[in-house]
């Protein structure tokens, strides 16, 4: 059942609107320029994104792990995937987590989590709803989980943050109800400014869609180390409604 | 009516005044948020801080002065996405919005994160009225729920209470044993809502950003109740101010860097969600309706004179009110209603009304802290004095006495700003505090629904059918805790 459109009329709000700005219905008059959407600009703005990062890779990465640790991830750079597998069980086997829920991601066909956690008696799930038990058992398991596992699909050097889309394969939840959260950023993933992200997002945006109404998805979240609050004394306290605890797995190759 | 508000301030500013544990609370955060907002600016450099200022401003001038095409521009793209906006005139019908949704969708539970805007509805007890349960999540909102209060701060509504008070609060209402200890307060509040958060129907937040683009709402925290909030129920209702809009996504940058510095110091919070539309088809979760209601309550007002347009600029950092000598002193009840310090002191009377806030206007001492703070160069000091020439000349066509403070703040505005600000504070701070204390009167209840939460969070406690605290004494007894 969907809820209809209830308040008052959008022309009416948008004409009190106009008059209390004193004009009438009209566009601005020179375009505004960063809602440039033309396809051709917009790739080529990615496309020079892309390069950029590429050449700058190395300092990227650095920046992401020194930013990233300065905002409250551990972050452990590993050499490979071997090095991945090793932190991820010896984190579990230390947090005492007999399960753990991780997303469904691409990620994780290179780094192969469910086998290695399995090795120390870990049971990894991934945390998806249309299993036969349906959604409130998923939900279940997770707050019952002691360590959620995501990948990233961006990852911004500026700020140390890690970016999931949620979607099909990746719930909302995975990397907010556990009280761990260990994140696994490959070097494509690495973006340099929240200005690259959001180049990147708005030619996927403009491109997937007709007319140019395209899908963001429903969801874009930042996370940028652990959940806290200081809303007590200014004190700062981890873990309120969010983890206590994050790690970012900075692989350096595959 | 039109004196309720100036009585209260002059009346609540006295109290503040002498309340000592508030004036520690406040000489705390003050210095803390202003101190790490300013190692956050010399971290990147002045220039690079002014060069994002200049940035933000010139976003927010083109957008409001094209308002109307940016929220139709955001409309098309909610429902393109599959959300629905809804647009709300005022308090009472934004209030009717919500309350309508929630009952046609049948909504028992609703868990909130923060939303200034729903604090200026009054949404919570409209809510409540029609039997709906409402939890506030975020922890000092919490706390002031749980306390049957208002917030006195935009980013730290309890940042007037102490830990003492809140070990108080939680061992009276909760009956938990009393403990100061700040992780332990916090797990009990995890604790008590991270059931909420699973059962709720309906997760109402508030929206930092709306970018018109990609109908996107943006809300940024540190907590991860804006996530849960935005993620688990089956509907979740976003409210804004209509001049929360951004014309594109590339904006947002700009703003994501200056907010959480000019808040808090920090250099990003915790958790920046956007939000498009409800859950796709194929999402494994998020809520099946997403519902956008975008309220004037009063911001045409402020839209109308140009002379004040740029209050709506604002992004509710709350740096204004960090740097205030006058905020510093009385603290946010004060002020009488959701908005406090230097912005508020604007943004209120336009929003209620100047007839109702006439004293706010006054509550400065026009040393220009807040305009050099304010992260979009908003002149704060100057719409203060336009808001008092206002005043001045309405005063005298209507043959009511002026007072001679006001006069002389009016009058004085060249020599107030070309002194050195330090050397008039002391005594316009008495000024402002005192002048208007031989006016008299202690606070009675108003009739005004704006303001009467305020005045019954001092001195009128009615006691509720059956009262948030009761229900969490019910909630934390069954066990779990
Ligand atoms: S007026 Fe400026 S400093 Fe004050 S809360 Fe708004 S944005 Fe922040």
């Amino acid at each position: 059942m969907s809820t209809g459109n209830i308040g008052i009329p959008t022309a009416e709000f948008l004409a009190s609107v106009r008059e209390a700005l004193g004009r009438t219905d009209e566009p601005p008059a020179d375009p505004y320029a960063p809602l440039q959407d033309d396809l051709a600009a917009l790739t080529e703005q990615a496309a020079t994104v892309r390069e950029r990062v590429a050449r700058e890779l190395p300092d990227l990465s650095r920046q992401l792990g020194e930013t990233a640790a300065l905002r409250g991830w551990n972050v452990a750079r590993c050499g490979g995937v071997e090095e991945a597998l090793d932190y991820v069980v010896s984190l579990a086997t230390q947090l005492g987590a007999t399960s753990v829920a991780r997303s469904e991601q691409e990620v994780f066909e290179s780094v192969p989590v469910d086998a290695a956690l399995a090795g120390v008696g870990a049971m990894c799930w991934p945390a998806v709803y249309d299993g036969p038990e349906g959604r409130e058992a998923v939900r279940r398991r997770l707050a019952e989980s002691g360590m959620g596992i995501t990948g990233a699909d961006y990852a911004i050097a500026e700020t140390g943050s890690v970016v999931v889309l949620p979607r099909q394969g990746l719930s909302r939840l995975v990397s907010v109800v556990p009280p761990v959260h260990v994140a696994i950023v490959r070097p494509q993933d690495i973006l340099g400014t929240l200005d690259d992200l959001f180049a990147l997002r708005r030619l996927e945006f403009h491109r997937d869609g007709a007319q140019g109404n395209g899908d963001m998805g429903s969801y874009l979240n930042f996370i940028t180390g652990p959940s806290r609050t200081a809303d007590i004394e200014q004190t700062i306290v981890v873990g309120v409604h969010g983890p206590r605890e994050v790690h970012m797995v900075l692989l350096d190759e595959e | 009516m039109a004196e309720v508000a100036t009585r209260e301030f002059v009346a609540a500013s006295q109290a503040a005044v002498r309340d000592e544990q508030l004036r520690q609370a406040l000489r705390r955060a003050g210095s803390g948020f202003d101190g790490t907002r300013r190692e956050a600016i010399a971290e990147v450099t002045e220039d690079v801080w002014e060069d994002w200022r200049q940035q933000a401003r010139s976003i927010k001038e083109h957008t409001i002065a094209h308002l109307d095409y940016y929220l139709a521009m955001l409309e098309r793209n909610v429902q393109a996405a599959g959300g629905q906006v809804h647009f709300a005139r005022d308090a009472a019908q934004a209030n009717a919005i919500v309350s309508e949704i929630a009952r046609q969708q049948g909504v028992r539970t609703v868990t909130k994160s923060k939303s200034m805007v729903s604090e200026e509805l009054g949404l919570n007890h409209v809510l409540e009225e029609q039997g709906v349960d409402v939890f506030e999540t975020d922890l000092g909102e919490y706390i002031i729920q749980l306390a049957e209060e208002t917030p006195s701060h935009l980013v730290a509504p309890a940042l007037h209470k102490t830990r003492g008070q809140v070990a108080q609060l939680f061992a009276e209402q909760l009956g938990v044993p009393y403990s100061e200890d700040i992780e332990e307060m916090a797990r009990i509040a995890r604790v008590a809502l991270r059931q909420k958060f699973l059962e709720a129907d309906m997760g109402i937040s508030g929206a930092n950003f709306l970018v018109a683009e990609t109908g996107s709402l943006v809300i940024i925290t540190n907590e991860g109740n804006g996530r849960l909030c935005t993620s688990a129920p089956r509907i979740h209702v976003g409210l804004a101010g209509m001049e929360k809009v951004i014309p594109s996504l590339q904006d947002l940058a700009v703003f994501l860097r200056l907010l959480p510095r000019s808040a808090t110091g920090q250099r990003i919070t915790s958790y920046m969600s956007m939000v498009t539309g409800p859950r796709r088809a194929d999402d494994e979760d998020g809520p099946e309706e997403f519902h956008l209601v975008i309220v004037d309550n009063g911001r045409s007002r402020l839209l109308r004179d140009p002379a004040l347009r740029e209050s709506l600029y604002c992004i509710r950092c709350g740096a204004c009110l960090n740097v205030c000598p006058i905020y510093q002193r009385v603290g946010g009840h004060a002020y009488g209603w959701v908005y406090p310090g230097p912005i508020g002191s604007i943004v209120t009377p336009g929003l209620v009304g100047v007839a109702q806030a006439k004293d706010l206007p006054n509550a400065s001492t026009l040393c220009g802290a807040c305009r050099d703070a304010c992260p979009v160069q908003i002149n704060i000091p100057r719409m203060l004095l336009h808001l008092r020439h206002q005043q001045a000349e309405s005063d005298d066509t209507n043959q009511r006495t002026v007072s001679d403070t006001d006069k002389a703040l009016a009058q004085g505005f060249a020599t107030v700003m070309s002194s050195p600000w330090l050397l008039r504070l002391g005594r316009l701070v008495g000024r402002a505090l005192s002048a208007p204390l031989a006016r008299s009167g202690k606070i009675r209840q108003t009739r005004l629904p704006l303001v009467s939460r305020w005045t019954r969070a001092r001195d009128l406690p009615v006691p509720a059918e059956r009262s948030f605290r009761d229900r969490w004494r019910d909630e934390l007894s069954k066990g779990g805790n």
